[in-house]
């Protein structure tokens, strides 16, 4: 959370700063398959966030005493481009907070990728923000499971994420940047819909057990409308070449 | 896989000894260009150019700073580049390599030889001035970065808005002034291939190239140089690739100008 | 696109047997994306990574020898080797393309190779390793239909590589990858036939 002074309005008659209600997502746009040289690949946009993800694999791991005999291990790298925010020119390269980011997104998908099939091997997930407006770590899990579907790895579930967080007292869906600077809680969270587990789960702030309850529904309620976007765009890759013919 | 790297070099130097490449190009042309100007919206100034297959990325920021001491009245430009890990299987993970640092530093050495950006036009009042940074993203990597990097780090530069300075404060929501640019550099590049020279080369002819020139110009002037790789030039072969650049430059400035 | 599944969708709720399903608490769930016809069962996969087989056949590449010992480089996570013996000397050298079949797999990533073809020059496609049945056809009829009117010489890989040389090469490989990018698409036959056969009677 960022300093409290000078902290703007977030709601003001009944409606957040850009207009939208409590529990309400910002427009979201995701195209797969739009790198040629991965194997996987996805372009999010949510909101102002523009995602870029790829998959790479499997491929042999390096170094090679890293390998696990019995299945495959995954690398995750994101990472902010220095040009991503409005404030000043950023960092090259992952700092303390993508390295952490890093690190909880590939345990999302050590939990869904079906690992045991290719022992021995390296899955490579990269995340790039090249433009950052809040929740891009859930806009990065987000595209990073169209990303893995779309390099035809087998996995259990087409996982999403989605952050809830809390302005006063009132519970509101997908902070933006202005929200997650001044809010008063954040939680991050990715699901996997098939049975609605907590993949990732991270907080700070202040909610009671009534509202952690209230907020995991609202995620999971949000969760349709981001699964049918993933879903289209997914299916989209392979209607785009069927449509060339519509009409032949 | 190198030894992939040997069967793709037999392929491509067997076609060019029947004078064919793998896209059936001719040796002096280039791939389709096509530049994205102002695609982000949080950096100053962007631009995104596909030449063929290969894709990068520019973003242009610009912060307050302090000028240096011999040029008190003058800001400074910045350039670093990223060969992306996403952008091919070769590319690694970590701090950035040789590679991108060579990329980085010839793509910069012809913005400001060329004298591209009016860094006098960066001085706000004594002891500040606004400092320039160009970040190219490299997102898919099909051969010839330089010339793709040349032309999204021109681009991105001539799609900057300066932020508004009121009071000491930055206002970067507000964004009126272009960036003062008082010249185009473009770059050719070439790659030697068993005695042949090829423009605007593929990922599959650096490959197999024994050599690669890059000659960056404004049209005037050779504004930059960079000669890469084990192999050598002859210097006819040098002044052929540098007439080149010349050639091409009107073609490559008008690309980037009908973008914006 | 029909019946398209996507990782996580339920496919049944009973237990079915399928390469690309899996079942939890007895029901079944989709792993991957394609197409799933519940009347007839079959689940066609959109995209995938090659599993080898025993008997598959490969093209790859060598990248070293050791005492008649070659390991060839297949495009694949684990390591395959071709063994010669005491009476089975082999004499390729590192680069060279290579076809064989595969006798045995161990621990899931060391492929033992066996009956090596070399492959002297001609040019090497990735392809997705999940259209190589495509890339084949029935009883081999779309590659062979390829190799007659290109008169290019081809040889598949079911670890997704493509050798090909002589002839039109360009064509046939553009044919190939109309196949990786169009396999789904009904008609496909019919439109690889006139892209090779308009090429051939020019």
């Amino acid at each position: 959370m960022a300093s409290k002074a000078n902290k703007p309005e977030l709601i003001v008659n009944g409606k957040r700063l850009d207009g939208r209600g409590f529990r309400e997502l910002r427009p979201i746009k995701i195209e797969a398959g739009i790198l040629k040289n991965a194997d996987g690949s996805a372009y999010l946009e949510w909101g102002n966030n523009k995602v870029l993800a790829a998959v790479y694999g499997p491929v042999e791991a390096q170094p090679k005493h890293m390998a696990d005999p019995t299945k495959a291990i995954i690398k995750c790298r994101y990472s902010m481009a220095p040009f991503s925010s409005l404030s000043e020119h950023g960092r090259s390269g992952p700092n303390r907070r993508a390295i952490e980011i890093s690190k909880v997104t590939k345990e999302v998908f050590e939990n869904v990728v079906m690992l045991n099939e290719f022992p021995g091997s390296q899955i490579n997930i990269f995340i790039e923000i090249l433009q950052s407006d809040g929740g891009t770590r859930a806009a990065g899990i987000t595209a990073a499971a169209v990303a893995l579907a779309s390099a035809g790895l087998h996995m259990k579930d087409l996982v999403y994420a989605v952050s809830v967080g809390k302005i006063g007292k009132e519970l509101v869906l997908d902070l933006d940047m202005i929200e997650d600077n001044y809010s008063d809680s954040d939680m991050p969270m990715a699901i996997s819909p098939r049975n609605g587990g907590l993949l990732l789960l991270q907080m700070d702030g202040e909610y009671t057990k009534e509202e952690l309850a209230e907020a995991i529904k609202i995620a999971a309620e949000a969760g349709k409308t981001i699964s049918k976007v993933q879903k289209d765009a997914l299916r989209s890759v392979y209607e785009k070449v069927e449509e060339r013919y519509n009409g032949e | 896989m190198e030894a992939m790297d040997m069967i793709k070099t037999a392929y491509i130097r067997g076609l060019l000894a029947k004078g064919t490449r793998e896209d059936g190009r001719a040796k002096g042309d280039f791939r389709s260009i096509k530049i994205s100007a102002g695609i982000l919206q949080n950096a100053e100034g962007s631009a995104q150019v596909d030449l063929g297959a290969t894709r990068v990325l520019a973003g242009v920021k610009l912060d307050l700073g302090e000028p240096m001491e011999d040029t008190p009245n003058e800001g400074a430009v910045a350039m670093s580049a990223d060969l992306l890990p996403l952008a091919s299987a070769d590319f690694e993970m970590g701090p950035p390599s040789p590679d991108a640092i060579e990329l980085a530093r010839v793509v910069d050495r012809g913005i400001r030889a060329g004298r591209c950006v009016n860094t006098e036009s960066l001085f706000i009042e004594e002891g500040k001035v606004w400092n320039i940074y160009v970040d190219i993203y490299v997102l898919n990597y099909d051969g010839n970065l330089f010339d793709a990097s040349e032309i999204a780090a021109m681009s991105a530069l001539l799609n900057t808005k300066v932020p508004e300075y009121e009071n000491g404060k930055v206002i970067r929501e507000k964004r009126i002034k272009a960036l003062k640019v008082d010249n185009m550099v473009t770059s050719v590049t070439c790659a030697k291939i068993d005695g042949g020279i090829v423009f605007d080369p593929t990922g599959n002819e650096e490959t197999a190239a024994q050599a690669r020139l890059t000659v960056a110009t404004d049209g005037q002037y050779i504004r930059a140089m960079q000669k890469g790789l084990g192999g050598s030039f002859t210097q006819q072969e040098v002044l052929d690739v540098a007439n080149g650049a010349f050639e091409r430059h009107g073609m490559l400035k008008n690309a980037i100008e009908s973008s914006m | 696109m029909k019946n398209m599944v996507f990782p996580g969708d339920m496919v049944s709720n009973a237990p079915i047997r399928n390469a690309y399903v899996y079942v939890e608490d007895g029901k079944s769930y989709a792993m991957t994306i394609g197409t799933y016809d519940a009347a007839s069962g079959q689940f066609v996969p959109l995209e995938g990574n090659w599993t080898p087989r025993i008997e598959d056949t490969v093209i790859g590449i060598i990248s070293s020898e050791r005492n008649n010992v070659y390991e060839v480089d297949l495009n694949f996570h684990g390591r395959a080797l071709i063994i010669g013996g005491k009476f089975e000397k082999f004499s390729f050298k590192v680069g060279d393309v290579v076809e064989a079949t595969i006798k045995d797999i161990e621990d899931r990533r060391t492929i033992i190779l066996v009956y090596p073809r070399l492959l002297s020059g001609g040019l090497i496609l990735l392809v997705k390793p999940s259209k190589i049945p495509r890339v084949i056809g029935k009883d081999n009829t779309m590659v062979k239909q390829i190799a007659d009117s290109t008169k290019s010489t081809i040889a598949v890989g079911r670890n997704g590589m493509v050798w090909l040389n002589g002839g039109d090469a360009g064509l046939a490989a553009a044919a190939i990858q109309r196949i990786e990018n169009e396999a789904h698409v009904p008609g496909l036959t019919e439109r690889i036939k006139n892209m090779v056969e308009k090429t051939e009677k020019r």
